[in-house]
């Protein structure tokens, strides 16, 4: 009697409902990486020529920043160059001497002001005629005038600021020359404008370039599995469904190939340009060039995953014609 | 469970595809659809998954307005109607297995319940043995049976085939008409699309003839000895 009971159902009904591949978005999404690497998998070639061209187009982006980072902080190091000198004819006493010291320092812009006296001034005169003393003999510290030397802060340094500076320290009472190499700054500023406007331009180009191949490589990737595109539509499947696992593809292989890329960089630069600052006089302040700060190899991380990441997402759009 | 009414569909301006086609295909029913090229079988036929949309009249599929549907709501239309094609539209690079476990996996199926519902449809069509096969090895007949296991492994209530037979000789033509009896027996409504004249005399079942988009002749066919012979 119970060996009937239990059978029948068998045969009228050979399957049950059928149970769901993981419940909620983590079930989800486990699907659905396990698809992308799956697919990976399957299209190895195409996989590589795509972690290829994002590795390549992002090691040029990012030797390019290594560069600009580093005429960008030369720059900086001259610029401490830039500097404002008040001369006097005669030693200043102590109460005078602070007092002009306050007047100055009050002034905005003004990084550290240092007096300069008649023996110092000798001191660094000689210093500057080494192994031609002979020139100086006679000379004594009362034919040297004294002065203050200014130094100033990092946004008062272009030719503008300079110059309001100047005008600024003129009204001062008692302080009547004033040097600062005006024809110095004015070069080295525009100098510096026009290195700063060539590497966004030139930035600019290369990030369009780059942007361009990558996404064109990702089209094509998607394009020759268009078919599985089309299967999936025709069978059901949301677009959501289909597109999920390109998209985790396009942000897989746009992370390794930012990743590979910082990688290959970092190579580079231990082995040909860690020292190539020495010789080019880069930076004075360090022996070679220094490698890309944290921030932005942060950046170039996340650019290639987002390059990754968008770039299959505008391909799928042209693809997916439900 | 198919109607439409008044439907007319034209890629261009000029040119007219579908022209006032009005028509029910009742539940359970099996349809030819038949004519020259170009007489608008196809385009009906993609009017019936939503792969298009007609630009006048109304398309009812198992009492739901297609021509409403959102592009979200398509999907899940697709997912009660199957659809096979002469070029069978197979994925080339996968095995059998995969190529019909497809449709489940859309679904959201669990992988057991797959594996178990895929072999059983394999065996009903007679290539359970070639499930670890690429398709590309396969012979002609042997892909479109794959293709219709594909379309009927989640037992659609509609299965719509475009020229199904016509890369196949004869046996395999045979073996696939079979197959679209089979699934009609079960329930299964089909619409076929065809200009075999062989194919259609030989199994007596309602032919709706089209040209230059219209509807010129119906006939119904009444069942006889022959299918039952099945």
């Amino acid at each position: 009697m119970n060996k009937w009971k239990k059978q029948q159902p068998a045969t009228i009904k050979p399957y049950k409902r059928p149970t769901l591949s993981g419940d909620g978005f983590g079930g989800r999404a486990g699907f659905f990486l396990s698809r992308a690497l799956t697919n990976i998998r399957q299209n190895v070639f195409v996989n590589v020529v795509t972690i290829g061209t994002i590795t390549l187009a992002l090691l040029i982006v990012s030797l390019f920043m290594l560069i600009f980072v580093n005429l960008e902080s030369a720059a900086e190091n001259w610029s401490e160059r830039v500097q404002v000198t008040v001369y006097f004819d005669r030693e200043l006493a102590g109460p005078e001497q602070v007092s002009f010291r306050e007047k100055i320092s009050a002034l905005s812009g003004v990084s550290r002001v240092s007096y300069v006296n008649r023996e110092e001034a000798l001191k660094r005169f000689k210093s500057r005629l080494k192994g031609q003393e002979t020139l100086l003999e006679g000379v004594r510290p009362e034919v040297l005038p004294t002065s203050f030397e200014i130094a100033l802060k990092r946004t008062h340094r272009d030719t503008v600021s300079v110059e309001n500076f100047v005008k600024v320290l003129k009204r001062i009472p008692g302080i009547t020359e004033v040097q600062y190499g005006e024809e110095w700054v004015r070069r080295f500023n525009s100098f510096l404008n026009f290195m700063r406007l060539l590497g966004a331009l030139l930035g600019g180009f290369l990030v369009i370039a780059v942007i361009f191949i990558v996404s064109n490589t990702i089209k094509l990737t998607i394009y020759s599995r268009r078919d599985e595109l089309e299967v999936m539509s025709l069978v059901g499947a949301t677009r959501f469904f289909i597109k999920a696992p390109f998209l985790l593809e396009g942000l897989i292989q746009g992370t390794a190939g930012s990743v590979l890329s910082v990688t290959l960089l970092f190579g580079l630069y231990e082995a040909f340009l860690h020292n190539a600052g020495s010789f080019l006089t880069f930076n004075p302040t360090t022996s070679g060039l220094n490698f890309l700060p944290v921030e932005y190899i942060a950046g170039l991380l996340l650019a290639g995953a987002l390059l990754g990441f968008i770039g299959s997402l505008t391909s799928l759009k042209r693809f997916i014609t439900v | 469970m198919i109607q439409l009414h008044n439907v007319s569909l034209a890629y261009q301006q000029d040119a007219s595809a579908l022209n006032n086609i009005t028509l029910k295909i009742a539940k359970g029913e099996f349809v030819f659809l038949t004519g020259p090229s170009g007489a608008g079988k196809t385009s009906l036929l993609r009017l019936l998954y939503g792969a298009l949309t007609p630009n006048r009249g109304q398309v009812l599929i198992d009492g739901q307005n297609v021509t409403r549907m959102t592009p979200s709501q398509i999907p899940l239309l697709r997912r009660s109607v199957g659809v096979v094609f002469q070029d069978f539209k197979l994925l080339q690079n996968r095995t059998v297995f995969e190529n019909v476990a497809i449709t489940l996996e859309v679904l959201g199926w669990g992988r057991a319940d797959i594996g178990k519902k895929t072999m059983h449809i394999l065996k009903q069509m007679g290539i359970e043995s070639k499930y670890n096969l690429i398709t590309q090895r396969l012979s002609g007949g042997e892909q479109q049976r794959v293709a219709l296991a594909r379309a009927l492994v989640n037992d659609p209530k509609i299965l719509l085939a475009d020229e199904p037979t016509g890369n196949l000789d004869d046996a395999n033509k045979n073996q696939i008409l079979n197959i679209f009896k089979e699934a009609n027996i079960r329930g299964t409504t089909v619409v076929v699309a065809t200009h075999d004249r062989r194919l259609i005399e030989q199994s007596h079942k309602r032919l709706v003839t089209l040209n230059k988009g219209e509807i010129v002749e119906q006939v119904e066919k009444t069942t006889t000895g022959d299918d039952q012979a099945l």
